[in-house]
């Protein structure tokens, strides 16, 4: 049963369309997905190599703006940005790497969260080349119907999902996990540290800068606050993890659905919607104390929970 | 006498009669706004405003005789939330029309599925201008887009003052750069010599070098860009320095609010500034409005919240003209919109490279006496312009 959840939920997700849901349904459900990609990025370097970025809007940034750039300035369709933005987030995440990297635990946090101010104010200057402030519109988005724009992003997440769950069950895996437990006895058993973490950013990066690229084609607009927001992106990134689960495959799913599906749920009822920050966040709060490894980190404590109750 | 008030208490049930079963019936609108975040205080002036001009309709008997119900969704400012309520509004709520919205990334989020789906959306306050220069067809905006903003006082330089030289000083922020920008523009149509422009870093707390420098160029108007605390500090030290210019004149934001003459006190006297909206100005209902918010809230509403309440009286005026209210049918009566509003007059005309764009006068504001009153385009005037101003020795 284990071993066919994910072509179960695949083939399910893949069915979904077709039922005829409303297009605000299928707004959500892109949302929940996209967010599943980034979270998944996050997760293989912060949860796996435990390098906590809080800069994720860098990457999602970068693979946006390839994306909108190449539109805007050569006319090609802002689609060329998904394939292009492989190569271009690689190149920034090693760069970024190379200041970063050097840096331990909460100083790399601190780093990356400058790095992702320092790409959003480069935006915001850099007006010939990304317009500013202005940002960037496409004239016209490919498809009015979303079925297509879905099927997308199910796709970069099943190509995701299964890069990710390759690289972590290889040696490449192993890896990262030595690096997170101890950097210092990882070095000493001659891992090379540094060339892995490296990797891992990259990795991490370019699946962000996936999700980034498939943004602004679904948008058909970004500006520098939007896509390079700290708050909006890197934040809620870190938040899709933990709610989920680190280090685990699934958690960045669940913690998806629950940071977008259920937080438009609550914001969606009647009356007791207007505090819909405050409830959002108490049930953040409850999550984060009581099932600190996150909802999938924590099942088996969740599955007690409920057996206790019957028992009783 | 007796059957008098029987024929008056009749007649008064079958109308209160009539009126609960013409209440009965309601016209829900939902409005997307930032109700949370950074851009949360702009979204409270402007449900507010919302909320006024409903209560007023619905005293009147609503529109076509339907009881107007709002409701806020909050869209946190961004743009992806914002086009989930906006796909709601369409697909689930089956609203024929969509209104609001406040910034520019989440107008634009709105604006790009509203054209798509063919359904007409009014911009409210979203002030960038790309909005209205993409061809699109189902939407409008009431407000100008922020380069039309300075027009009102760059007619009154022509008109009145008719300087030779101006220095501008403005925050480095994108609006401050922005405002920078218009003004050089402005400059050349009206022959004017930038002798100076400098940037300060927004929250500076000591001019008085750039103000130096300022003093020897001798400039005939100067040009401030800031918001509020930088636009007090910069005409105090202004007034300590004694620095004379023919005119003192704000680009809007920090200038244009109230709290601006509260900080500068006696320096703020007669400097300008250009803005949209005042509670002052003459339009009907502009002051009845600004009354009502102030009782409210305990002060007076930005332009912000004068164009949301505007913004709802457009749409019961083109409601009650429309055919049907079939998506196109109300597209085409947002198109023959000609009517005044307390925000201004609302027309929407397809001339400079806009499309479905409100063209209206901004105005020109002077400090007089302690208060902002209306000084120009002189039709909308409350006070007549102080010009020339005194010098700051002959002031006592």
């Amino acid at each position: 049963m284990k071993k066919w959840l994910p072509y179960i939920i695949t083939g399910l997700l893949a069915l979904l369309p077709l039922i005829g849901l409303s297009t605000y349904m299928m707004h959500i459900l892109i949302l929940v997905i996209m967010w599943t990609v980034i979270g998944m990025a996050w997760n293989l370097l912060g949860g796996y190599c435990g390098q906590v970025s809080f800069g994720h809007a860098a990457f999602f940034g970068i693979g946006a703006y390839t994306a909108g750039i190449l539109y805007f300035k050569t006319g090609l369709s802002a689609w060329w940005g998904i394939p292009l933005s492989i190569f271009f987030v690689s190149v920034a995440s090693l760069l970024i790497g190379y200041v970063t990297l050097r840096l331990r635990g909460p100083f790399f946090a601190l780093g990356t969260l400058a790095i992702g101010e320092v790409c959003r104010v480069t935006a915001e200057n850099l007006r010939d080349f990304t317009q500013g402030t202005l940002g960037i519109m496409l004239k016209e988005r490919t498809w009015i119907d979303k079925t297509w724009y879905y099927y997308i992003i199910l796709g970069i997440a099943v190509f995701t999902f299964i890069s990710i769950r390759k690289i972590i069950n290889s040696k490449l895996g192993y890896y990262f996990v030595a690096i997170r437990e101890d950097q210092d006895a990882a070095e000493s058993l001659g891992i090379n540290t540094t060339l892995y973490k490296t990797i891992a950013l990259i990795l991490s990066g370019v699946f962000t800068g996936l999700a980034g690229a498939f943004y602004m084609n679904y948008m058909g607009y970004i500006d520098p606050e939007i896509v390079f927001a700290l708050h909006d992106i890197s934040i809620i990134t870190i938040m899709v993890v933990m709610v989920g689960g680190v280090a685990t495959f699934w958690g960045p799913v669940v913690g998806a659905v629950i940071m977008v599906l259920l937080a438009e749920m609550i914001r969606s009822i009647p009356r007791l919607g207007v505090a819909h920050q405050t409830m959002f966040g108490i049930l953040l709060i409850l999550i984060i104390i009581f099932l600190p490894n996150g909802i999938v980190g924590d099942f088996s404590k969740i599955r007690k929970f409920f057996r206790f109750g019957r028992a009783g | 006498m007796k059957r008098l008030i029987l024929t008056m208490t009749v007649s008064l049930m079958v109308m209160v009669f009539t009126a609960g079963l013409v209440a009965a019936e309601t016209l829900d609108i939902t409005i997307p706004l930032p109700l949370t975040g950074s851009k949360a205080k702009f979204g409270e002036i402007e449900k507010r405003s919302y909320e006024i001009a409903a209560e007023e309709i619905n005293a009147a008997g609503g529109i076509k005789g339907k009881k107007v119900v709002l409701h806020f969704e909050d869209s946190q400012g961004k743009p992806e939330i914002a086009r989930a309520i906006a796909e709601k509004i369409i697909d689930v709520k089956k609203q024929p029309f969509v209104v609001g919205a406040y910034s520019s990334s989440c107008s634009k989020a709105i604006a790009a599925v509203a054209e798509e789906r063919k359904i007409p959306y009014l911009v409210v306050t979203g002030a960038s201008d790309t909005i209205t220069r993409k061809n699109y067809k189902y939407i409008f905006r009431m407000n100008p887009s922020v380069s039309y903003y300075t027009g009102g006082l760059r007619s009154f330089l022509k008109k009145v003052v008719k300087p030779k030289s101006v220095a501008i000083l403005y925050e480095s922020t994108d609006f401050g750069t922005k405002g920078a920008e218009g003004m050089v523009k402005d400059a050349k149509k009206l022959g004017m010599k930038v002798v100076m422009k400098e940037k300060y870093e927004s929250g500076a707390v000591d001019f008085k070098p750039i103000l130096s420098k300022l003093k020897s160029k001798r400039p005939d108007v100067i040009y401030m860009v800031s918001y509020v605390m930088d636009a007090a500090l910069l005409m105090r030290q202004i007034k300590e320095l004694r620095i004379d210019a023919k005119l003192f004149a704000g680009g809007a934001a920090g200038f244009a609010i109230p709290e601006f003459i509260e900080n500068a006190k006696d320096a703020s006297e007669y400097v300008v500034t250009a803005t949209l909206w005042s509670p002052q100005v003459a339009y009907p209902g502009a002051k009845e409005f600004a009354e009502k918010y102030k009782a409210r809230a305990g002060k007076y509403p930005s332009y912000h919240g004068a164009e949301a309440y505007s913004a709802l009286y457009v749409m019961k005026d083109v409601l009650e003209r429309a055919k049907s209210w079939t998506p196109d049918d109300i597209r085409d009566a947002l198109k023959a919109t000609d009517i005044v509003t307390a925000f201004g007059p609302v027309k929407f005309e397809d001339r400079e490279g806009y499309q479905n764009q409100n063209f209206m006068d901004t105005l020109v504001l002077q400090v007089i006496n302690g208060k902002h009153e209306t000084i120009w385009p002189e039709k909308y005037a409350t006070k007549k312009y102080v010009y020339p101003i005194p010098k700051w020795r002959d002031r006592r």
